[in-house]
């Protein structure tokens, strides 16, 4: 990925100026990276793929207007933090409307492997942190992103992201101390 | 917890299935021949656009913010027209491309105050021409690839249906089956404004080099700012009542815990709350139950103070708990003086009533007018009243009138209509500006909000409101709410409010409820006798164990509070009663939770030894007059004088107050009391009906009832 920067920075010109095979190349390196995020975000496969193809949607759609062609990767990850808060709202949403039908709930098959069980819980608890502490949490932790670069990508300051993954970690403790009983 | 963080990383993403990577890479390439199909029609911004690209490359280390915040501003203040522009190009469905140019060449003129000499090309009216020439088409293009795409993403769900993990089934079972259609079209609804705001965030770049500017600024365009917080947003409640979450008080050791303090509470809002819902054939929200206000629903006959000058008296009773053979409970009463209606001061009441679209049901609009008129009769003539509304803008109906021309006032709030939306802010410095108007020194002035829901403060955040209520507050103004109407009620910020403002919440639901709390109780909750009332109780280690107060949850105070008179805590009014009741455990009961402290044996016998050895307890009240910034401190030690051998043997309104809070803790889902039957509720809430002239009781055992047949499994 670090070589590949200046590629990047050539492909994303191009792109911006209309090049459509730089566009087409560009999208191409990066939607692994994005459907990566994406499940990270939202813990599923299909749903990452319900929101990377979003990301591309609305990338075609918005490229001539970027600008700041080394930061390219940041917007990746604001575009998919967006989209993927946006599906997660669809979702709960959708869920409503469900529960209106269905009252059966999910049940989640159990592990075989208690280690990938913890796993589990910690990132299912991650996911229902407050938006703002999940995407500190998951940037810094899951992305290996420093607290700068994370602050970049959420738009304030490097302070907060601390605080973010702070409260974070003080709501976590509560949250998984209740499940360990 | 570190190390736990850490294991975030050593999950690896799975890949995407080529299917999905090649329908994703397809919908991007033709989301951009889309976007080029509308620059083509705008052929002559394509060169400048390049140009300021590369500008913006060369500049942006070199500008430093501040030189591009106007720029941004400016952007930024044009974006929203935009937005409105594009939504309802969109929704028309008119040939875009030459309308949304000509009318971006009309909004050009628009006044620029932009520091442009260093950037020519990068000029911001020629970004905001193209801004919105390309974000109109742009997005009335993407509903179509929205809708294909929402096709794709129904096969995409079918397809991965046979390789699903665990964790996927609950996702998948959100979308299957049912909700496949409504989604295809919520889809395609929400994908375009999603994209626009993308779009339109990102020209925010375009004159604002550095993306960190975008990331600021994306989530005020891509989400408007809510004012709940997040976690309530991901909530999905089955109505939009939002209520303050409150676990109910544990079971605290006296050996390390012996004080318990808290502040009085004269609401009444969840007890009504909780009859609506049983009477619609619900089961209350656990949140929605707050036993304290239950208990202080009821009036109860306590023993009154006998003069002014004590404004309240305190009655403890310690009894047998019916749901727990090993503890006891100890009932505190507090009765306030009552004022002789002769004696009550001159009344400057400022009605703050919404007339919001959402008040006009029969249980809302039409109820608090009956409730106005049942209280305008029994005001006296030298008292004033004024309403001001809020709606789409706050409006004052009435100045300040005196009751004498009472014509005047029932006309005013017969001529309430409701329409527009809410905007409490002005509504609420309208009304302060009215009470502050008519202030009667040494009088009562109240603002009373009556709303059916949200108190939507407009630009100022909640906090600002609180803030605004308190000082108003010190000013010697103080703040009632009612809610009314169910479904919109945020009871969180409604309990804020009057808390803050020295005032009582209550929910009114009936025309009964409505006479209870306004004329009724107008006579005692808009005349404060006392104000910052505090209790705190100590227990004697040597004849408690534990102790547990029962609800009061938000009213809890710090131990060092008590004496702080700077912290805020209840008012009480004349005539008003609190009831307050710890389930104690005795020492030595089989029902002893914590286990005695190894190490405080060598304490102990000091603490036997004491004068106070044969105290349970030791009540401290503290409080100030109404006008007075100083608190005053009443004490009552608790002995074994004032306990009873059995509950039977207890006045009729301990008992009653007792299967109240039995049932408040039931509903609140107090474990303690699973064992505890409804039947048993009902038995004891009949043997201590009384007398009940207003059938407040025997209400309450028919509620009980109703939960008992709701509850089922639950028992």
């Amino acid at each position: 990925m670090r070589a590949g920067t200046d590629l990047d920075a050539e492909l994303v010109e191009k792109a911006v100026s209309g090049d459509r095979q730089a566009f087409g190349a560009l999208v191409e390196r990066h939607y692994d990276f994005v459907h990566a995020v994406a499940w990270r975000w939202s813990g599923n496969v299909s749903d990452a793929e319900d929101i990377a193809q979003d990301v591309c949607l609305r990338l075609g759609a918005a490229i001539r207007g970027f600008r700041g062609t080394s930061r390219f990767r940041t917007w990746l990850y604001t575009l998919t933090l967006n989209a993927a808060r946006d599906h997660k709202r669809r979702q709960v949403r959708d869920h409503r409307q469900m529960q209106a039908y269905a009252s059966e709930q999910a049940v989640a098959a159990p592990h075989q492997d208690p280690d990938a069980e913890r796993r589990e819980v910690l990132w299912v608890a991650v996911r229902e942190l407050p938006e703002k502490q999940c995407d500190a949490v998951l940037l810094v932790y899951a992305e290996g992103l420093s607290h700068a670069a994370a602050a970049d990508v959420l738009g304030c300051s490097e302070a907060t992201i601390s605080w973010h993954v702070h409260e974070a970690r003080k709501r976590l403790k509560t949250l998984l101390g209740k499940e360990a009983v | 917890m570190s190390d736990d963080f850490e294991r975030l990383s050593g999950l690896t993403p799975p890949m995407a299935s080529p299917e999905a990577r090649a329908r994703a890479l397809a919908v991007a390439m033709q989301a951009f021949d889309a976007a080029e199909e509308n620059s083509a029609a705008t052929q002559g911004s394509v060169r400048p656009v390049r140009q300021s690209s590369i500008f913006n490359r060369i500049w942006s280390p070199i500008m430093n913010r501040k030189l591009l915040a106007g720029s941004a501003l400016a952007t930024l203040l044009v974006v929203p027209a935009a937005a409105f522009l594009t939504l309802e190009l969109t929704r028309n469905g008119a040939p875009f491309g030459e309308r949304a140019q000509e009318i971006a060449l009309k909004e050009k003129p628009a006044p620029q105050p932009t520091p442009k000499p260093a950037l020519p090309a990068a000029s911001p009216e020629g970004d905001l021409a193209r801004v919105q020439d390309e974000t109109a088409p742009g997005a009335a293009t993407d509903q179509s690839v929205a809708e294909q795409k929402a096709q794709a993403a129904d096969q995409a769900a079918a397809v991965s249906e046979e390789k699903f993990n665990a964790d996927e089934i609950a996702n998948l079972l959100n979308r299957s089956g049912v909700n496949g259609a409504k989604r295809k079209t919520m889809e395609s609804e929400t994908v375009a404004p999603a994209a626009e705001a993308d779009a339109m965030a990102n020209s925010v770049a375009r004159s604002t080099a550095p993306l960190s500017a975008v990331g600021g600024a994306q989530p005020q365009i891509t989400y408007l700012p809510a004012p709940v917080t997040e976690e309530k947003l991901v909530a999905p409640p089955e109505n939009r009542e939002r209520f303050g979450k409150a676990d109910s008080n544990p079971v605290k050791s006296v050996a390390t815990e012996p004080v318990s303090t808290f502040s009085v509470d004269v609401d009444t809002a969840s007890y009504a709350f909780v009859r609506r819902s049983l009477m619609e054939g619900q089961m209350p929200e656990r949140d929605a139950v707050r036993v304290e206000e239950m208990v202080n629903y009821f009036p109860y006959d306590w023993p009154r103070p006998t003069s002014v000058t004590e404004p309240f008296k305190a009655t403890v009773t310690v009894t047998p708990t019916p749901w727990n053979g090993g503890t006891r409970l100890m009932h505190v009463a507090i009765k306030g003086y009552d004022v002789v209606p002769a004696e009550a001061p001159k009344a400057n009441l400022v009605f703050l009533i919404d007339v919001s679209g959402s008040m006009d049901e029969p249980d809302k609009l039409p109820l608090l007018k009956s409730a106005f008129r049942l209280l305008v009769e029994k005001l006296k003539p030298e008292d004033t009243v004024s309403i001001v509304t809020y709606a789409g803008n706050a409006g004052t109906v009435l100045e300040p009138t005196g009751v004498k021309d009472k014509a005047k006032i029932l006309q005013a709030i017969d001529s309430l209509q409701p329409g527009g939306s809410t905007a409490g802010a002005e509504g609420i410095d309208a009304a302060y500006a009215l009470a502050e108007k008519a202030f009667v020194k040494g009088g009562v002035n109240r603002v009373m909000l009556a709303t059916d829901g949200d108190f939507n403060v407009g630009p100022s955040s909640d906090d600002d409101l609180k803030r605004l209520i308190e000082e108003k507050r010190n000013g010697g103004i103080f703040l009632s709410v009612l809610g009314f109407g169910r479904g919109n009620y945020n009871d969180a910020l409604m309990q804020t409010i009057a808390q803050n403002g020295n005032g009582t919440a209550a929910y009114i639901d009936t025309l009964a409820e409505a006479q209870k709390t306004l004329v009724e109780e107008a006579g005692s909750s808009p005349f404060p006798i006392a104000k910052d009332v505090k209790l705190q109780v100590e227990f004697n280690p040597a004849a408690i164990a534990g102790y547990r107060l029962i609800g009061y949850e938000t009213r809890a105070l710090k131990r060092e509070d008590f004496n702080n008179d700077k912290v805020d805590a209840g008012d009480i009014g004349s005539g008003h009663s609190v009831t307050a009741i710890y389930e104690v455990t005795p020492k030595g009961s089989p029902a002893v939770l914590n286990d005695d402290l190894r190490y405080a044996e060598a304490v102990k016998p000091a603490a036997e030894a004491s004068p106070h050895g044969g105290e349970l307890a030791f009540l401290k009240i503290r409080y100030k007059k109404p006008d007075g910034d100083k608190s005053e401190l009443i004490t009552t030690p608790v002995t074994e004088a004032n306990a009873v051998p059995s509950l039977a043997e207890a006045p009729a309104d301990v008992r009653f107050s007792v299967a109240v809070a039995a049932f408040g803790q039931k509903l609140s889902g107090v474990t303690a009391l699973n064992d505890y039957t409804y039947d048993a509720v009902i038995d004891l809430a009949l043997a201590s009906r009384g007398a009940d002239p207003f059938g407040y009781r025997s209400e309450f055992v028919n509620l009980v009832r109703l939960a008992k047949g709701l509850g089922g499994s639950r028992n």
